[in-house]
Parts: structure tokens; C-alpha cells; sequence
């Protein structure tokens, strides 16, 4: 199904299984899939009623040429969850992640429970960026992809057609490249003012794990558990990571 | 009983509906077909067949279940065969084939 946020831009959400809610929100560049393939239905199997939605410009959402900021991407999140009359719990990835940190902050009586998976801080750091701001960006941003995406779009097809069209979309024509480059970074002093239960989900391999040991030291409570693999740790390791947020989400 | 050649129609015209009449250019869909190496379906269209396969054959057929608990190469590798053979197994016996 599709709703409409502000800015009368839709965004296509799924939903698996039923119980308590939990909504999980993608990375840049991923779609609904990095969840829908991943933890979501093992979520929705131990008694989860699991929201999943594509990001403004991602998936099957509208290609938004703007609004790739922290604050409009939580006020999108805020637009898919607006029917969820309880408190629900949160999972985000990378700069889905941030999003969650952000709405969490200015939501405090939403959400009951936060797992933050792979958040880049600051959020300028992101993982993608810097092979983005490159003079010939389309080509490097290839080298930010999974490796098992990274083989369909160097190689020629369907698939590598229909992926370059979504990055140079994302990359070229909207403005996610320069509100990633302006995102001011998440104060310590706001950080500590979260309250809700977190998890902090990273690879020990990845080049964001500083950013996981800094929310520890600031988020009260936070509890930091370091997964094997890099940046892609929702592929790296699939099952340990599934088996580390709903260990959170239970209590 | 739905026999295997009335659920690989299915499925055909679930993949077209979502993927369009190009998915056809090389040829039908066969029980061979790979949805990665022939289709080159993405994952973003694979989420779209998963909801198609619900709406056609109800919660028997737990699609998403059994995608999630296949490893990423046995995914990639994953024929159209494979999926037809799977709704056929969980299919209740006297089922409809599905026309929605």
C-alpha cells in the first residue's frame, strides 16, 4: 500500500505478521527488500506485527527531488506510523538508523523500545558520501554497494540498467548528496536525553563502529554489541543480527 | 488439484504485471527460469511478487518465511521451478487456482 506524507510525497509501506508493532527503516540506496529479506518476517514469526517502508526516493516511493535531511525523513516516518494508536518499537540501518535516533528524540512518548543499527556520526560521515562527492561519482558509488549488488550493476542487464537509472536519480538529480554533506551532527547533550531502551547493532569490521562506541558513552543505557562483518552487517550477518534485535525488542 | 503448469501461469503473469512484458523478450517463463540470471529481477520487485503470491494464494503459501530462511547464494540462484514446486506443496488440496 502506498500513503502520503507532507509534501504530498507517497511512500510505499508493507506490513508482515501481527502482535505488537515494530518498524524498521532502510538505508540510502537500499529499499523496503533490506529489511523485507532480512529480519522482518523472522520479526513477524515470533508474534510482530512489522511495518517496513521505502525512504523518498527509494523503492517503490516517489522520486522526491528534496527532503533528504534527518528532520523531513522523520516527519515521512512520522506520516507512515500516524495510525499506530500504541507506542512501537524502532529499528533502524545506517542513515534509516539516524532517522529513527531523530524521531525517537522528538518523540520520546512513541517509541518503546530503539535498535540502532550501523548509524554513521557524524551523519556527513555516512559510509556513501565520500565516493558520492567524486568527479565521476555514478562510476565510484558503484564501490558503496554490497558486493552481491555490487555484480548487478557492473554487469550489463536489466538489473544494472534499472539500478543506475535509481543512483543517478538519487546521486545527480535529487538533492540527497548536499543534505547529506549540510546534516549537522546529533549533540551529546541531546543524545542523552533519550529514553527509550537502545541497542546499538555494528560490525567490528566497519568504518562506522566509532560512531556505535560514542552513542554507548552518551545514550543512557545504551548497550553496544558488535556483530561480525563490515558496514553491511544486516548481510553479514544476517541471522546473529535478527537474533540481537528481537533479544532487545523481548526485554 | 492446482497443477504445477496452472501455478507457473500464475506466476508468469504476476511477474509481467509487476516487471512488464520485457520480462518475455528472451522467451516464456519456464520452470528453469532463474529470477536473477534470466529475469534480472530486483529486490525491490521480488517484495512486490512476495505481496502478489499473498493476495493469490492467502497465508498457506508463506512465501516471505521461506525466502528468509534461504541463504543469500541459494536466493540468487533461485529458479521459477523452485517456487512453483513450494506453492504446490503448501497449496490445501482442492484449492482454486488462483484468478485474481
Amino acid at each position: 500500500m502506498h500513503i502520503l506524507a507532507a509534501g504530498g510525497v507517497t511512500l510505499h509501506v508493507q506490513e508482515l505478521g501481527h502482535g505488537p508493532p515494530v518498524v524498521m527503516v532502510h538505508g540510502l540506496i537500499g529499499s523496503i527488500a533490506s529489511w523485507y529479506f532480512t529480519a522482518g518476517p523472522a520479526l513477524a514469526r515470533g508474534g510482530r506485527r512489522v511495518r517496513m517502508f521505502d525512504l523518498r526516493g527509494h523503492g517503490r516511493s516517489q522520486r522526491a527531488l528534496t527532503g533528504y535531511d534527518l528532520r523531513t525523513l522523520a516527519a515521512d516516518l512520522a506520516a507512515v506510523v500516524a495510525d499506530l494508536g500504541e507506542p512501537f518499537d524502532l529499528v533502524g540501518y545506517s542513515w534509516g538508523a539516524l532517522v529513527a535516533l531523530r524521531f525517537a528524540l522528538a518523540h520520546p512518548a512513541r517509541v518503546r523500545r530503539l535498535a540502532i543499527v550501523e548509524a554513521p556520526l557524524p551523519p556527513s560521515n555516512a559510509h556513501e558520501l565520500a565516493a558520492w562527492l567524486a568527479p565521476d561519482a555514478l562510476s565510484t558509488a558503484v564501490h558503496t554497494l554490497p558486493h552481491a549488488l555490487r555484480d548487478a550493476v557492473t554487469v550489463r542487464g536489466r538489473q544494472a540498467e534499472r539500478m543506475t537509472a535509481a543512483l543517478t536519480f538519487l546521486i545527480r538529480d535529487s538533492s540527497l548528496v548536499a543534505d547529506l554533506c549540510s546534516e549537522p551532527d546529533l549533540e551529546d547533550r541531546e543524545l542523552a536525553g533519550l529514553t527509550c531502551p537502545t541497542v546499538l547493532l555494528y560490525g567490528e569490521r566497519s568504518a562506522c563502529a566509532p560512531a556505535g562506541r560514542r552513542l554507548a558513552r552518551t545514550v543512557p543505557g545504551a548497550r553496544l554489541v558488535l556483530l561480525r562483518g563490515g558496514h553491511f552487517v544486516h548481510l553479514d550477518a544476517r541471522t546473529e543480527m535478527t537474533r540481537a534485535i528481537a533479544e532487545h525488542l523481548d526485554g | 488439484m492446482t497443477s504445477h503448469a496452472t501455478i507457473l501461469h500464475t506466476v508468469e503473469r504476476l511477474l509481467v504485471e509487476i516487471a512488464g512484458e520485457e520480462l518475455l523478450v528472451a522467451g516464456p517463463i519456464t520452470m528453469a527460469t532463474s529470477f536473477n540470471a534470466d529475469l534480472q529481477l530486483e529486490s525491490i520487485e521480488f517484495v512486490a511478487l512476495a505481496e502478489q503470491l499473498q493476495v493469490c494464494y492467502g497465508a498457506s503459501v508463506d512465501f516471505v518465511g521461506w525466502i528468509s530462511g534461504k541463504e543469500l547464494d541459494d536466493l540468487i540462484a533461485l529458479t521459477v521451478g523452485e517456487l512453483v514446486e513450494f506453492i504446490a506443496s503448501r497449496l490445501p488440496a482442492g484449492s482454486p487456482a488462483c484468478i485474481s
